[in-house]
């Protein structure tokens, strides 16, 4: 059953990017995309850590899956802008993509031979976690939140109406 | 002592700038004032607690807050520069249209930043610190909304900032997968113990330089900054040339107080940044050359200094390098608040030609102007003369005479520039089709620029007080 899964999940994943990758039309490529983290959280769900799965759903799926959404309403293109086919960009990326296959070989093998059956303890459950963050972590968490407001605080300076603006 | 009063001065900051954004939701009056005084008081506050911490050692957080007198003493002169820039902002932001009065929350936010880099050992902390700094930086650049050069200032600092932030992120991943640790000892020990290789870390802590470069604006990561600080409304580039500066060589100079000499890893990295500083020494200085926007003049400067800065963190000398960063808070914000009072309502002079004649028309903007320049070439008996002198006899007393030659020659040139804008007060007659009137009733600029010639005098005649302070706060390390 959970084999099944797993590659009916890997199957979901790889065929949407590649349905992204290859489609022309700005809403199709968000919603593939959509599609694809939802089956990456499956996957992290299959892996025994829920909590990533749910994050991997709330914050990619949710949160800048919207962020994507709205860039794509507000710039309206009817059609996609058409790539310029150059001979050494296809070069350069042909060569990048070798290298990046061969590096995450690498990265597989190596992950591999340091595995050995059984799983350590859930590293990313939500307990452990939340003690890591209001224990260890507990400064650099707050110090997080004044960062989102001088964000937050930037950002409406920025754009916000003043009485005599039009 | 771990002691919840380690807290105090950044908490009494943090809390300034929520009550600034709460009085100005609440109350939203034309003058904005009144959130500058206020804002104000709570540097003050936190300066009071900064100084009964003095001595204390405070910590906080398992030791990932630890006031010491080194983070004490800049606390201090990062409240200073604040109040500094809070007094040239009071009449500023109402005459260019910049009037906006979150501009004082931001801008105790950018503190709170540069109190959490300076104050901990822990590199994460330490990146956080920087991002707080750097987002307020962001928005504070482009508060002139209806002036295009400030947008764009805000947009360039923005999209190059969050770059090298990404470096640095990238830099501290890779450090931690090498050293195990974040903490600043905890690395040092790595690049100091074993054969083993060290490639990974070598490249995370250059990718954390390259990311230190961007934000103090060393050569060849200088690239934003001219036009960053042209655009920004004058009073924020007057803080971005000195507050992060600041901050950024406070960290570098914990990161690299035990590190030379250990290994043939540290010997690349001194090279490495050995190159940095003569690079930022004469390409600041040359390119200042062809410049004749004051405004951009002052940019380069800027990124000169830091390259002179360099050399004490070279030398490993940190009491020369607190006094130099001392002596650059008074001379640069006080040529920008001469900058300052060049202005009218809804006009400001930023061109060498509107400085023809201003010496003897504006006796006193003109005056205090030529002094900080004269500070900022480097003649006695000024501060900037004193700074340069004990940073270069540093780099002297441990055999760096190559980098202090290249040094001499690069601030020699730089005297050139300096007294171009002198001559240009005193020794140019104004051109008839340029009428430059400014209005005068503004006392905090006055105030401003009185204190900044006190100070660059104190600091170049009788420097021993503040030697002393700096002395008790770097034998601390």
């Amino acid at each position: 059953m959970g084999t099944l899964l797993f590659f009916l999940l890997g199957l979901l994943c790889v065929g949407s990017v590649l349905g992204m990758i290859l489609s022309r039309n700005q809403a199709h490529n968000a919603l593939l995309l959509v599609l694809s983290f939802a089956s990456l959280g499956g996957l992290f769900g299959l892996l025994d850590a829920p909590f990533i799965a749910a994050v991997q759903i709330i914050i990619y799926a949710g949160a800048i899956m919207v962020l994507f959404i709205f860039v794509i309403m507000m710039v309206n293109l009817k059609e996609g802008i058409r790539p310029e086919r150059k001979v050494w960009t296809i070069r350069l990326s042909a060569g990048l993509a070798v290298f990046l296959l061969i590096e995450l070989g690498l990265a597989v093998k190596g992950t591999l031979a340091s595995i050995r059956g059984e799983a350590g303890p859930a590293i990313g459950s939500p307990t452990e976690l939340g003690r890591l963050l209001f224990t260890d972590y507990l400064y650099p968490f707050e110090i997080t939140s004044i960062l989102i407001i001088a964000a937050l605080v930037g950002a409406i300076v920025l754009v916000k109406k003043k009485k005599d603006e039009r | 002592m771990n002691n919840l009063a380690a807290l105090s001065p950044l908490l009494c900051v943090v809390l300034g700038a929520l009550l600034v954004l709460l009085l100005e939701v609440l109350f939203n009056k034309e003058n904005k004032s009144y959130l500058g005084y206020v804002s104000l008081a709570f540097l003050a506050g936190g300066a009071a607690l900064c100084v009964r911490s003095w001595n204390k050692l405070y910590s906080f957080f398992n030791g990932t807050l630890i006031l010491d007198n080194l983070a004490l003493f800049f606390f201090l002169l990062f409240s200073l520069a604040g109040a500094f820039i809070i007094l040239l902002s009071l009449k500023y932001i109402s005459d260019q249209e910049a009037n906006h009065g979150e501009l004082y929350s931001l801008l105790l936010l950018a503190l709170s930043g540069m109190m959490i880099m300076v104050s901990s050992p822990d590199l994460l902390v330490i990146f956080l610190g920087l991002e707080v700094l750097s987002v307020s930086c962001y928005a504070l650049a482009g508060l002139k909304r209806k002036d295009e050069k400030s947008a764009e200032a805000a947009l360039k600092y923005f999209l190059l900032g969050s770059f090298a932030s990404a470096f640095l992120v990238l830099g501290l991943a890779l450090l931690y997968g090498a050293a195990h640790s974040m903490v600043i000892s905890g690395i040092i020990e790595y690049f100091q113990a074993g054969t083993a290789s060290k490639t990974m870390g070598l490249i995370g802590l250059g990718l954390v330089i390259v990311g230190f470069a961007f934000k103090i604006a060393l050569v060849p990561f200088h690239m934003w900054t001219p036009d960053v600080y042209e655009g920004a409304p004058t009073p924020m580039t007057a803080f971005f040339s000195v507050a992060p500066k600041s901050a950024g060589f406070a960290v570098l100079l914990r990161i690299f107080l035990d590190f030379w000499g250990a290994s043939a890893e540290t010997e690349f990295v001194f090279w490495a940044l050995w190159v940095l500083s003569v690079l930022t020494m004469v390409v600041g200085n040359l390119i200042a050359l062809r410049q004749t926007n004051v405004k951009r003049i002052l940019a380069y400067s800027s990124i000169a200094h830091a390259g002179y800065m360099l050399v004490a963190v070279l030398a490993g000398d940190q009491s020369s390098l607190v006094f130099y960063l001392t002596a650059y808070l008074f001379m640069n914000v006080g040529a920008f608040a001469a900058l300052i009072g060049m202005s009218k309502k809804g006009k400001e002079y930023n061109e060498l030609e509107d400085f023809a004649g201003i010496g003897f028309k504006y006796p006193w903007i003109g005056g205090t102007f030529a002094v900080f320049l004269i500070s900022l070439a480097g003649f006695p008996p000024t501060a900037g003369f004193l700074a340069k002198f004990y940073v270069f006899s540093a780099a002297v007393r441990v055999g760096l005479v190559p980098l202090v030659v290249i040094g001499v020659l690069a601030s020699l040139i730089s005297v050139f520039y300096y007294l171009r804008i002198v001559v240009a007060m005193y020794m140019r007659e104004p051109s008839p089709d340029r009428e430059v009137t400014i209005d005068q009733e503004n006392p905090a600029l006055f105030l401003v620029l009185f204190l900044c010639l006190y100070g660059v005098l104190q600091l170049g005649i009788f420097p021993g007080n503040i030697l002393t302070i700096i002395r008790m706060a770097v034998s601390f390390l």
